[in-house]
Parts: structure tokens; sequence; C-alpha cells
């Protein structure tokens, strides 16, 4: 009697077991089938992941962010003097630049009421600051500190004070992620300054440059040449500085961006007025 | 059973994989070495616990690390997901021919494993989403394993003995 109960019992947990594998590998299989159609469970995940469960993690490695942030102040405070001098020469080249700038910023303003043209500047969504970065191994993402509840949407631009640094992906109420320039399934619409050669840029391997996918037209770029976005694929606003072409090889150009991926702080949310 | 899984080494075991995936996902610009360390500390530490703590609740625990790996650093779900279960369940088939290898053969495929899955990783992260396989950090991490493997042995024989 007591045998046979025995046996029960263990053919029953392997049943079990064999369930509760099938339905593992099961449910592994639905999620990476709606990861690659963009299924909003999948999207859900990403959501809960962003906005609960990172905030854990971030937790968890403050006392190590901590001793991070104090070993970087003490190498700034090591070059405190050197870089002072450079600062220095920076601030008076800026202040020749600051007086050219304001004399025309007033003369644009006048010419533009002259020719009664239609203002179709950016207007900002929102100013935010980098709350953590997961563009460690794989993917280039950031995370900052505005969402839905800022009118931060999927797929607006991110920019800083030296150009565009990417696009808003997966917004959740508080959060959202940045897919950066340098990923390489970020792709944007850009053209050259100089002859308006229009192409296609993504993330190159070494995950610093970024390398020109389509080109509209046989003529070639020349190295030095500035990058902006185009607007042609309505991601991105217009005119919006991307970075500098530094080598042409055959069929491609690479382009160094102006964004120090390295080192952002705050960024800004901006769309199309 | 959960008495078991409440053991104090398993307790610590799951407190070093919970901290070293915290890490991994949290990059560091300028001290990024912490990173190789942690994405290595947490693949030793899986591959330990698949051999010597193998229990059903690993297959379980493997796919939530695997979504959340997956979710934070490719921001696509796979590569991890299935590299954490396909060695979880390749052990659970195999575990009888496995664990009747002698403590050196174990060590040696223990590292072998860890190898092949940042291997895995990185082939799947670029057949499904385009991520090129970036040699440098495949060394990097060859290099970290090798290194960490013997320190996190004998601190993982210290849990052990607790």
């Amino acid at each position: 009697m007591a045998l046979s109960f025995k046996v029960k019992a263990l053919s029953r947990s392997k049943v079990l077991k064999n369930i509760f594998l099938s339905s593992i590998f099961l449910l592994s299989f639905l999620l990476i089938l709606f990861s690659k159609s963009d299924y909003f469970i999948v999207n859900k995940i990403k959501t809960i992941s962003n906005t609960f469960f990172h905030p854990i993690t971030s937790f968890i490695v403050a006392p190590v962010k901590l001793a991070n942030n104090l070993q970087n102040q003490f190498y700034q405070f090591r070059n405190l003097k050197f870089e002072n001098n450079i600062l220095k020469e920076e601030i008076m080249r800026l202040k020749k630049w600051q007086a050219l700038a304001v004399h025309n910023t007033s003369e644009n303003r006048v010419l533009k009421r002259l020719l009664n043209a239609t203002d179709n500047s950016i207007s900002l969504v929102k100013t935010a600051s980098l709350v953590s970065r997961n563009d460690f191994m794989y993917n280039k993402m950031i995370n900052i500190n505005a969402g839905i509840k800022d009118g931060v949407i999927n797929n607006m631009a991110v920019v800083n004070h030296r150009g565009l640094v990417g696009r808003t992906v997966d917004t959740s109420i508080t959060n959202s992620r940045v897919l950066l320039l340098t990923d390489p399934n970020s792709s944007i619409a850009v053209k050259t300054i100089s002859n308006d050669n229009n192409s296609l840029l993504q993330g190159a391997d070494d995950g610093v440059h970024l390398i020109s996918s389509f080109s509209k037209t046989e003529i070639k770029p020349k190295v030095g040449d500035l990058v902006v976005t185009s607007g042609n694929a309505q991601v991105f606003p217009t005119n919006i500085l991307v970075g500098k072409i530094v080598k042409l090889t055959k069929n491609n150009f690479y382009v160094l961006p102006f964004v120090d991926f390295k080192n952002i702080d705050y960024v800004q949310v901006i769309e199309t007025k | 059973m959960l008495s078991k899984l409440l053991s104090s080494q398993i307790l610590i075991y799951n407190c070093i994989l919970f901290f070293s995936f915290s890490l991994s996902v949290n990059y560091f610009v300028d001290f990024d070495i912490l990173n190789y360390i942690a994405y290595v500390l947490f693949h030793l530490t899986l591959v330990y616990l698949i051999f010597y703590y193998f229990n059903f609740y690993l297959i379980f625990l493997s796919f939530l690390y695997g979504i959340f790996f997956d979710v934070f650093l490719i921001n696509n779900i796979s590569p991890h997901l299935i590299s954490f279960l396909f060695f979880v369940v390749l052990f659970y088939f195999t575990k009888k021919y496995l664990l009747n290898l002698s403590s050196n053969k174990v060590f040696f495929l223990m590292i072998v494993i860890t190898l092949i899955m940042f291997f895995s990783e990185a082939i799947f992260a670029n057949l499904q989403f385009n991520y090129p396989i970036n040699f440098e950090n495949l060394f990097r991490l060859f290099v970290t394993t090798i290194i960490l493997f013997f320190p996190s042995l004998l601190i993982f024989s210290k849990i052990d003995k607790l």
C-alpha cells in the first residue's frame, strides 16, 4: 500500500515537472515570437521592468555608483588647475562668438519679419536628466526621467547642447528609454550641409561612429562635411546637428557624432512645432 | 522543499545572482570592468548552481533572469533567455552522466559552458537583432572568466561550508 502510494506520488511529481518544463518552454517561445512581432505583452514587460524593476537594481548598486562618483570627483579635482586654464581660454573664445551670435539673431529676426516667413522651429517638450545607462554589451540605450506624464511619447527626438542624441522608445509614465544614434538598429535620415547629399545613418560596429547605409544621390560627400537631420523620415526635426564625416569608403561614409555619448547628463526631448 | 530553497547557501547564491545582475544592467562608463566582472560572475554563479544545486526552481529563475537581461541589455527578448534555458535543460537531461565526472572535469566543463554561453548570446543577438559580434567584448569576457573562475570557486566552496 505504502509502496504503491510512493510510486503514484513520484509519477505525479514527474508529470508536474514535465508540465512545468513544457509551460516554461511554451511561454519562452511565445515571448520570443511576440518580441519579434512587437506584441503589446512584450511592451508591457518592458514598461514594467523599466518602471518597477530598474529602480530596484539602481538602488542595489547605489553604493557602487557613489564610489564611482567619488573616484571621478577625485580625478576632476586633481586636474582642476589644468582644466581651469583651458576653460578660461574657452570663455574668451565663446565671448567673441556670443557677440556675433547676438548680432546674427537680431538680424535674423528682422529678416524673418520682413519676409513674413513661417517659423518652423522646434519646441521643447521636456528637459530630463539621465537616470541610468544600459549601453553595456549590446544595445546603446539610456534611461531618462521623463515619461508620458511629461508629454513624452515614442519616437520623439532627443538632443543635448552638442546635437542629436537619439529618439525615445518604450516610454512609461515617469521614465523613457532613449535609443542612441550609435545603436546598430537606429536609423536616421540625414543630409550634408555642403551639397544636400541625402542618406540614412546607423550605428557602426565599433559603437562610436555612424555609418551610411543608403545614399540618395551619386554625388560623394567630402571628409569634414557637416551632417544634419534631413527630416525625411518625419521622426526627427530638420537641421539638427548630427556629426562630421571622418572617413569615406567605396560605398559608405563614416560620421563622428558631435555628442559625447559617454558624458550625457541632461537631454532635451523636442518635437516640431 | 521550501526549507531546501530557503537554506542559507541558496539564499546567498541568490543574493550574488541579484547583485551581479543589478551591476551588469547599470553601466558604469568610467569603470566598465565592474560591469564585465558582474556579468561574468552572474554566469559563473548560475552554472555553479546548475551543477551543484540543481532544482526545478532554477529553470524558473533562468527564465526570469533571461527575460530581464534581454529587456535591459538588448531591449528584445531572446538571446539570454534561450541560452540560459538551453543550458539548464541540457544539464537536466544529462545530469546522470555529468555527476559521474571527476571534480577537475566538472570545473573544466563549467568554464567551457560559461564561455559557450557568452558566445551563443552574441550569436543569437547578431542573428535575431542585428547586433554585431563584438570580438573585443568577447575577448574581455573570456579573460575575465579565466581570471575570475578560481577565486569565485574558492568563495563558492566557502559558502557551501556554511
